[in-house]
């Protein structure tokens, strides 16, 4: 019994652990040589209705990688604008902690290996090709491949590869497996017709900033800069992956997070106005290395799915991450992540695949995040526990809480407590 | 190397690698090579890049093999030559003295760097190679290169090491072989040579067989449009005692064909589980023993225009094969009639 995991993003990390609690034999193909994806210049967790969600997946029993992540925090509980109670995370260090962690468990991890292709056969897909043309079977597969670039979506949709942490010029450019499966992926747009969006945010070395503002950063985890009012650039707030982060307040200030690097909260900004800010003088991006002229651009291809995150069309695939919606960021990752990953062995035992009720703010998100993108075309809005759309519905519908115990009955009461914890097979 | 893409072929969106300069608004790499041809095409000026050249060359041995073969070496830039050394290497070849029609298709015996030399050894088959055979030493020879596609499933040539391999070459096949060789014997594999003049009295390639260290074994393989029972026990024989990893057919493509099925039965009866390997692999699309052969497509201008060497396949793919690297079974079997 075998499930193959295309991506080994946060989201592929997630499946992985849940379909070997559940009792598979599970392997993780990913094209570059560290694990996490764009989890390693992330950075955020829990802030706003990130921290319901976070807990939810927690009382599911699909705690390990938030602990791992809570372990690895640099701030807890900090607010910036718009936002409350963010845990922030040690990119820098935490790959090689998840990595050991899911060898430990022994789940099989392929790093550059790159898949191209599939084998198909009616309705199911038998197997998987590396770019060196192996060819390895699997019984189930779940994409999380996600949704970013590669270079040539980059420049079509962006102002071109800009040298992020995907790397697709080293280890070649992500291939969606839906596509090659002969699916149609989705698009997202961030305006009519115009397709993408641009990563939110970039890291500049901390190293490079002055040391007052470093010394800050250390300290408090978040520094606001005043931007100079003739570079105020309102229009790139519509261009950003992160509507949570679309505020007014991120326009007219530099914000930095201390995330291990400073996390510049914007998706590009060109290094001579940067360095026109007192203290970033001699500012340096590290990621992406290009930040002064553009990001990776994301949501270029969504599979059609269903809210128990199989694939639309093909049996034994199911999918996460942002290849599952257009969903931002890295708790969402985990949330859908660790819910293919159950799903898929439920598929391969034979059993009804397990569809979160809406009473979870994750089960919510999910069937939202479908409903707004198949039944109402809404292919602008994103979605995240943190803010945006989703968070207001959240906050609504009375989803939203930082009541762990209250969350945890929840999760009792609806007969789901610890369920990725059970054995299938 | 000199030709980087795009090529002319992306200014009119018939790229044979990227998707998007197939007309398609996004990125689908299943064959990428290592750039972004989108990028570079639009960092052109969305232009095609300069292509293959001309180059004026002149002939310094020619010997007569037999009554309608020679050999030809030639002095050519080093530029082109140091780009020509792969297995599957080929250029085309015109007296001077002719039109552009003239160019032919013709694969590398021997590039040597130290001399700035190619070899060739060339059957004088029609007029355009009859034209060429009218040249003298020290004569002018216009070529146009270079071309690497000359060899289907490169990529398991360049892959294999330590391994024992099988060559079979027939009469004028023997000339692609050479480089095959060579590059087989780099990567320290261990070379069985089936040896089969063909219509010749003798062969013509025994001094690099001896250089690349090949066990070589005569063998008539082909007779009255089959192979020779004599040369099917000997494949068979060689398959199963040799642990082979590699099979390369350097012939007329039945013989090619016929050889591939040999092998492809022969390799599902040797399917072992490979432990270390990730995981079971099955059969069919990754056997135990890997095919390649020499390309036979007829070829006129080698840059996926002419429309001369396109094969398509029952895949429903069009195959440009001057420039189209693929497996063989995919150009051997199942070529669509309509």
């Amino acid at each position: 019994m075998k499930v193959i995991i295309i991506g080994g993003g946060w989201s592929g990390c997630a499946a992985a652990i849940t379909a070997k609690k559940a009792g598979a034999e599970v392997h993780i193909f990913e094209k570059t040589d560290m694990l996490l994806g764009l989890g390693n210049i992330g950075g955020i967790m829990r802030n706003n209705g990130r921290f319901t969600a976070a807990e939810e997946i927690k009382a599911l029993g699909a705690g390990e990688l938030i602990n791992i992540i809570d372990s690895m925090s640099l701030h807890k509980n900090l607010d910036f604008p718009g936002h409350k109670h963010a845990w922030l995370y040690d990119v820098n260090n935490i790959e090689p902690v998840v990595k050991r962690h899911l060898e430990e468990m022994d789940i099989k991890i392929h790093t550059v290996k790159r898949v191209v292709d599939i084998e198909k056969k009616n309705r199911k897909i038998l197997g998987i090709y590396l770019c060196d043309g192996t060819y390895i079977k699997g019984d189930v597969f779940i994409e999380t491949t996600g949704s970013t670039g590669p270079m040539g979506n980059c420049l079509r949709y962006g102002n071109g590869c800009s040298m992020c942490v995907l790397r697709c010029p080293s280890f070649g450019p992500r291939v969606s497996i839906t596509k090659r499966a002969g699916l149609e992926d989705m698009k997202g747009e961030r305006a009519e017709e115009i397709y993408g969006a641009y990563s939110g945010s970039c890291k500049l070395s901390k190293e490079s900033l002055s040391e007052e503002i470093r010394n800050e950063l250390n300290e408090k985890g978040v520094v606001i800069l005043k931007v100079p009012i003739e570079d105020i650039d309102m229009d790139k707030l519509s261009k950003k992956v992160c509507q949570q982060y679309a505020l007014k307040e991120f326009a007219e200030n530099i914000i930095l997070l201390d995330t291990g690097c400073a996390k510049l909260m914007t998706s590009y900004y060109p290094l001579d106005k940067l360095r026109k800010i007192k203290g970033l003088e001699n500012a340096k991006y590290i990621d992406p290395y290009s930040g002064g002229k553009g990001n990776s651009i994301r949501y270029l291809s969504c599979a059609k799915r269903n809210n128990d995150l199989k694939v639309v069309g093909i049996d034994n695939l199911f999918c996460a991450g942002e290849k599952s919606g257009l969903f931002v960021g890295h708790t969402e990752a985990i949330c859908t992540g660790s819910l293919a990953g159950h799903n898929a062995v439920r598929y391969l035992k034979g059993i009804r695949t397990l569809v979160l009720p809406k009473k979870t703010a994750i089960g919510d998100i999910i069937s939202f995040a479908n409903y707004r993108f198949l039944k109402k075309n809404d292919k602008k809005s994103r979605y995240t526990f943190s803010g945006s759309i989703y968070f207001e519905r959240m906050k609504t519908i009375g989803l939203y809480t930082t009541d762990i115990d209250e969350i945890n009955e929840k999760i009792s009461n609806l007969g789901l407590y610890e369920i990725f914890d059970n054995k299938l097979i | 190397m000199l030709l980087p893409c795009p090529c002319h072929l992306a200014e009119t969106g018939d790229c044979i690698i990227c998707s998007q300069l197939q007309g398609a608004t996004g990125c689908d790499c299943a064959n990428w090579k290592g750039v972004c041809i989108y990028q570079e095409y639009i960092w052109n000026n969305k232009k095609a890049k300069s292509g293959r050249k001309y180059y004026k060359c002149s002939i310094i041995r020619k010997t007569n093999f037999s009554e309608n073969t020679i050999i030809l070496t030639i002095k050519a830039p080093e530029i082109l030559v140091n780009n020509l050394i792969y297995p599957g290497s080929f250029v085309f070849l015109k007296n001077p003295n002719t039109d552009q029609f003239y160019y032919f298709p013709i694969s590398i015996m021997d590039a040597d760097i130290q001399n700035s030399s190619l070899t060739f050894a060339i059957e004088l088959k029609g007029i355009k190679t009859k034209k060429v055979n009218e040249l003298k030493i020290q004569d002018e020879i216009l070529v146009k290169g270079p071309f690497w596609n000359g060899v289907l499933g490169l990529r398991n040539i360049n892959n294999i090491k330590n391994s024992v391999c099988l060559t079979i070459a027939r009469g004028i096949g023997q000339a692609p072989l050479v480089p095959v060789l060579k590059k087989l014997h780099k990567n320290n594999n261990k070379i069985i040579s089936i040896l089969d003049k063909g219509n010749y009295n003798d062969n013509f390639i025994y001094e690099y067989l001896l250089n690349y260290d090949c066990e070589i074994i005569h063998c008539n393989t082909f007779e009255n449009g089959k192979l020779t029972t004599e040369f099917k026990e000997l494949l068979i024989d060689i398959l199963l005692k040799n642990n082979i990893k590699l099979v390369h057919c350097s012939a007329a493509d039945i013989l090619n064909y016929n050889v591939m099925k040999i092998v492809e039965n022969v390799s599902e009866s040797l399917y072992v589980v490979d432990l270390n390997n990730i995981n079971e692999i099955i059969s069919k699309s990754n056997p135990s023993i890997k095919f390649t052969c020499c390309n036979n497509a007829k070829m006129s201008c080698g840059e996926g225009i002419c429309g001369c060497c396109t094969r398509k396949n029952k895949d429903h793919k069009l195959r440009r094969m001057c420039k189209m690297q693929t497996d063989p079974k995919y150009v051997l079997e199942g070529r669509r009639l309509f």
